[in-house]
């Protein structure tokens, strides 16, 4: 007589764990994860890990160079600017401004372009197929461009420059969720659900949010990388943050002057931005691998 | 019943060319009301911002009233602004006063040089190494190309730009760096692109002239370059990698034909109709960064420009420069949209959506 | 003399953790002018055995044999290009979904000229042109297209799948080869074209005595048209003999079922009864039983069923079963 069940028992992870899984096979990207988790703590702790605080001015030591040329000082490692500010202390202080600040941009338009997206999903009609061709339209004109002429209106500083990144941001939120709610709407699951009599909302909530969760967090990271650049060409524009901000875009606009005679005045803020740019696309990278590996298996 | 499908290929580019004017029609309505929108939007009199009359005499402000229909409600003055776009007035600039069209007109060649001139350095680099990357999939060149083009994508043009200038222009002294081409040279503006201009001229040094352009604008368009190349890279390797393992190709290959020949009869020219898709969407990205390019560069282009008139506080510049701006980018979008559906014959029949 | 002689074929699919035998010791043989339905379930590996005969198989699978003969010689010791340069001159293979088989991007004209042997053409370029196309005219015509003109100036998507499966049999026609492997050419047509396609390959074989190997899922469709049947299942070799002996007098317990669960031999079953069938479903690649792989499912499975039985012949009707039944007849 045959037996039914002679296989073995196996234990499916859920898919979070599975994606962490698959997230963690691949070297270069837990390398990468480790840099953003240690530019996290970085933003998160800089006041209290400087060594002097941002904007205090030692007007001994102007322009001194990095501590391994001859000329340079221990006491301040990366070398001081034209004002005698310490360059380390205004990095990692920087590191809360532009890394830490694009995270949160990042968070509130999620939040914004998720609710948008997804109200927008559930309509159809004229006023849907209205906001998708306007939709489309803000899409096409480019992020940067955007954003400058918000802050044209605004005017400048860093919260305006917020907004205006924020504003930017949400469209391809929108985008994005309004594709994935429609497509899961199409799915047999959301029908079943609704022939248990679940309303839209709680269909939305339960089942269709879980599943699209991994698609906003691929385009959340591709968001980060593509803030931070933000942030920092506005202030390399002088649109953004001011000094004597420690922004790392600002900084750099700061150095071009000083370009000739003190280099790493240039070169060290926009080495900062490259490291968080690479950290944070690597981070992506693994998530969009580890995606697409657990939705092969 | 040949002509029966002549008339069936025909009808079809027909109607996919009306739905793309119809696009680019609302697209423009869209973006005109946009702009008229910024003029209330930015900070001053609504009448300064969208004429750029500023120190305009009181009997000037009726005038401008009368044409820009003030008094009327909100549709008429929509009506009325776009009454004098298409009469080719955009205003004034604030700042130099002086029309902002003429002035648009004479900045808009040299970015549209730029950008073209980048654009087709990163396709000519980005996809070919894209290609090769997805024939060597899971080797050791793959991974080589894949990490180059993940810190090519992140590097901040602006930094770029400036450590270009450091290198190339002040250690090795190999390439200028600002401006389009040396003031010795005395070219005509006549079109605005350097390179016509030159041929355009009666200059009796043309052949040196022609190399000290294409030395100027070298290096800019290669700092451009750089990031949308990174990102053909991966488009073009996605592209190639999913026509590789389409059912074609194993039957191709089934069929016996060689590697060569399924690689350049077949796989490049589909995996091109994918990538030249999405060459157009990525234009918008370049234009951006080529405007922060222009900024260090001090090349005359329209994104230095709109970027001054920002510093200036200048509205109506502001106002005339995103609408120019967002229309060319929208017009080469519309254009490569044309190509593709030319190489790609299932482009061409009706879809659902745009 | 047989065309195709394989014994003892086995696929192996190169992991990290634990190899898996996809295709464990299938033996197949194939003599001119012959019609052999090759029949298994999806999952049975049928494809794949098909795929590395043609030699179009990824890195990731090995192939070995004992025996890989064709037309006589040995291919197992040469290397994968020889191996494939001496097959992909006589055998040619149709695929199942036609449609996605040929180029999108390139019309029909293109397709066979690029088809066509070169080493059949002579003279200069513009005259080889010329000879191209007049080739893939009459192979349209052979496989039945008669109105070439319309035909070759369309896209593939502007066709139905019936007429890509005929100009894919046509491309497979222009090398002239001895045997034709079609790997399920009518799973996703209509029945109708299904009837048209299987009438062309059945006039090829007779005016041309081209073999054909018929992969197939249908077990009534094949036996209508084919000469001898191979079983397989989940990778092993089930039973093999001629149309008549596996259709009236099966061995194995396996083709016994499939023959049962056909709607024919249903027929005669009272009213609001079951349908016959093995409880159960094809075991997964990660899960495959030990020895005979039909154990866990077979009504006649017993404790030696754990060692793979060795195939036996009875007047040319081939089994691998311990406890076949043959004895019941």
């Amino acid at each position: 007589m045959a037996r039914d069940k002679i296989y073995l028992e196996e234990e499916f992870p859920s898919p979070l764990l599975q994606l962490w899984h698959n997230f963690k096979e691949t070297p270069v990207v837990m390398l990468g994860f480790g840099c953003f988790v240690f530019l996290t703590i970085l933003a998160l702790f800089s006041p209290l890990i400087t060594p002097y605080a941002s904007v205090e001015n030692h007007l001994d030591f102007l322009l001194l160079p990095p501590a391994w040329h001859n000329d340079g000082n221990v006491s301040f490692l990366l070398g001081t600017d034209n004002l005698g500010r310490d360059m380390l202390s205004r990095l990692m202080h920087g590191t809360s401004l532009t890394f830490g600040l694009s995270f949160v941009v990042v968070l509130i338009s999620l939040v914004i372009g998720v609710v948008i997206g997804s109200f927008s999903a559930l309509t159809s009609g004229i006023k849907s197929s209205f906001l998708n061709h306007f939709l489309d339209v803000i899409l096409s004109i480019p992020s940067l461009l955007l954003a400058i002429v918000i802050v044209a209106i605004l005017g400048t500083g860093l919260n305006n420059t917020l907004w205006a990144i924020i504003m930017v941001l949400i469209p391809q939120f929108v985008h994005i969720t309004r594709n994935a709610v429609t497509e899961e709407f199409r799915k047999d699951y959301v029908l079943a659900s609704r022939l248990d009599g679940a309303s839209s909302l709680r269909i939305l909530y339960h089942s269709v949010f879980p599943n699209i969760l991994e698609k906003l967090i691929s385009q959340a990271t591709l968001a980060q990388s593509s803030a931070i650049l933000d942030i920092a060409a506005l202030g390399f524009l002088g649109l953004g943050a001011q000094i004597p901000m420690a922004e790392w875009g600002a900084m750099l606009k700061n150095g071009i002057d000083l370009f000739y005679i003190a280099p790493w005045t240039v070169y060290l803020p926009g080495l900062a931005i490259l490291f968080a740019v690479v950290a944070t696309n690597l981070v992506g990278e693994g998530m969009r691998h580890a995606l697409k590996v657990s939705k092969e298996a | 019943m040949e002509s029966i499908l002549a008339r069936q290929v025909k009808t079809n580019m027909l109607t996919f060319t009306l739905r793309r004017l119809n696009l680019f029609i609302f697209t423009m309505f869209l973006l005109t009301l946009l702009s008229f929108g910024l003029s209330f939007l930015f900070p001053g009199e609504q009448l300064m911002n969208i004429s750029g009359q500023v120190n305009a005499t009181p009997e000037q402000l009726i005038i401008l009233g009368e044409q820009y229909q003030t008094q009327s409600n909100i549709f008429q003055q929509y009506f009325a602004y776009v009454n004098m776009l298409f009469h080719g007035d955009l205003g004034i600039s604030m700042a130099s006063q002086l029309s902002i069209s003429t002035e648009i007109m004479s900045f808009l060649p040299a970015t549209i040089e730029l950008t073209l001139v980048a654009l087709f350095i990163a396709m000519l680099f980005g996809i070919p190494i894209g290609f090769i990357a997805a024939i060597n999939h899971r080797k050791v060149t793959d991974n080589i190309i894949l990490s180059i083009s993940m810190i090519g994508y992140s590097i901040p043009v602006f930094w770029l730009g400036l450590l270009a200038i450091l290198v190339f222009s002040i250690q090795l002294g190999w390439l200028p760096s600002a401006g389009q081409i040396s003031l010795l040279f005395e070219i005509e503006h006549v079109t605005g692109i350097q390179f016509i201009d030159i041929l355009l001229s009666n200059s009796p040094y043309k052949w040196q002239a022609f190399q000290d352009a294409s030395a100027h604008i070298f290096l800019p368009a290669c700092v451009i370059a750089l990031a949308p190349a990174t990102i053909f890279v991966r488009l073009a390797r996605t592209a190639m990698m999913e026509v590789l393992e389409s059912q074609y190709i194993r039957t191709a290959k089934a069929k016996g034909l060689s590697f060569g020949q399924i690689i350049y009869n077949h796989a490049i020219r589909n995996a091109m109709v994918h990538v030249i898709r999405d060459v157009g969407l990525q234009f918008a990205n370049l234009v951006t960064i080529a405007m922060v390019t222009e900024v260090i560069f001090s090349w005359p282009g329209i994104g230095r420009w709109l970027i001054e008139s920002i510093y200036q506080r200048d509205h109506t510049a502001i106002q005339g420069g995103l609408l120019a701006l967002s229309a060319f980018i929208f017009i080469v979008h519309i254009v490569t949209d044309f190509i593709y559906a030319a190489l790609n014959p299932l482009a061409r029949e009706s879809r659902h959506g745009t | 003399m047989n065309l195709l002689d394989i014994r003892n074929l086995s696929i192996e699919l190169k992991s990290a953790t634990n190899p898996i035998l996809a295709v464990d010791r299938v033996s197949l043989t194939m003599k001119e002018g012959e019609v052999r339905g090759l029949v298994g379930e999806s999952g049975s590996g049928k494809s794949l055995l098909a795929q590395a005969i043609v030699g179009v198989l990824d890195d990731k699978w090995q192939v070995d044999a004992d025996r890989f003969h064709w037309r006589g010689n040995d291919l197992m010791r040469l290397s994968l290009d020889e191996r494939k340069a001496i097959i992909s001159k006589d055998v040619a293979m149709i695929f199942q979904e036609p449609m996605a088989c040929l180029d999108p991007t390139m019309t029909i004209e293109e397709q066979l000229t690029e088809a066509v042997d070169c080493d059949q053409l002579s003279g200069f370029f513009w005259q080889k042109n010329q000879q191209r196309k007049e080739n893939a005219i009459s192979l349209l015509h052979k496989v039945g297209i008669k109105q070439h003109k319309v035909c070759l100036k369309k896209y593939p998507h502007q066709l139905n799948e019936a007429l890509c499966q005929r100009i894919m049999i046509a491309m497979a026609l222009a090398k002239r080869p001895i045997l034709l492997i079609a790997d399920e050419p009518t799973a996703a047509m209509e029945s109708t074209n299904q009837g048209q396609i299987f009438r062309l390959l059945a006039s090829l074989n007779q005016l041309k005595n081209m073999s054909i190997l018929l992969i197939s899922h249908d077990l009534e469709n094949v036996t209508h048209w084919t000469n001898t049947i191979t079983v397989m299942y989940s990778g092993q070799f089930v039973e093999a003999g001629t149309t008549k002996q596996i259709f009236e007098q099966p061995f194995h317990p396996y083709t016994r079922a499939l023959i049962d669960s056909s709607p024919k031999a249903n027929m005669s079953l009272p009213a609001k009864s079951r349908l016959m069938a093995l409880p159960g479903s094809i075991p997964i690649l990660q899960h495959l039983p030990i020895g005979c792989r039909l154990g866990p499912r077979c009504p006649r499975a017993q404790q030696e069923c754990v060692i793979a039985p060795k195939v036996q012949n009875y007047h040319g009707h081939q089994f691998s079963c311990h406890f076949s039944l043959k004895g019941s007849y």
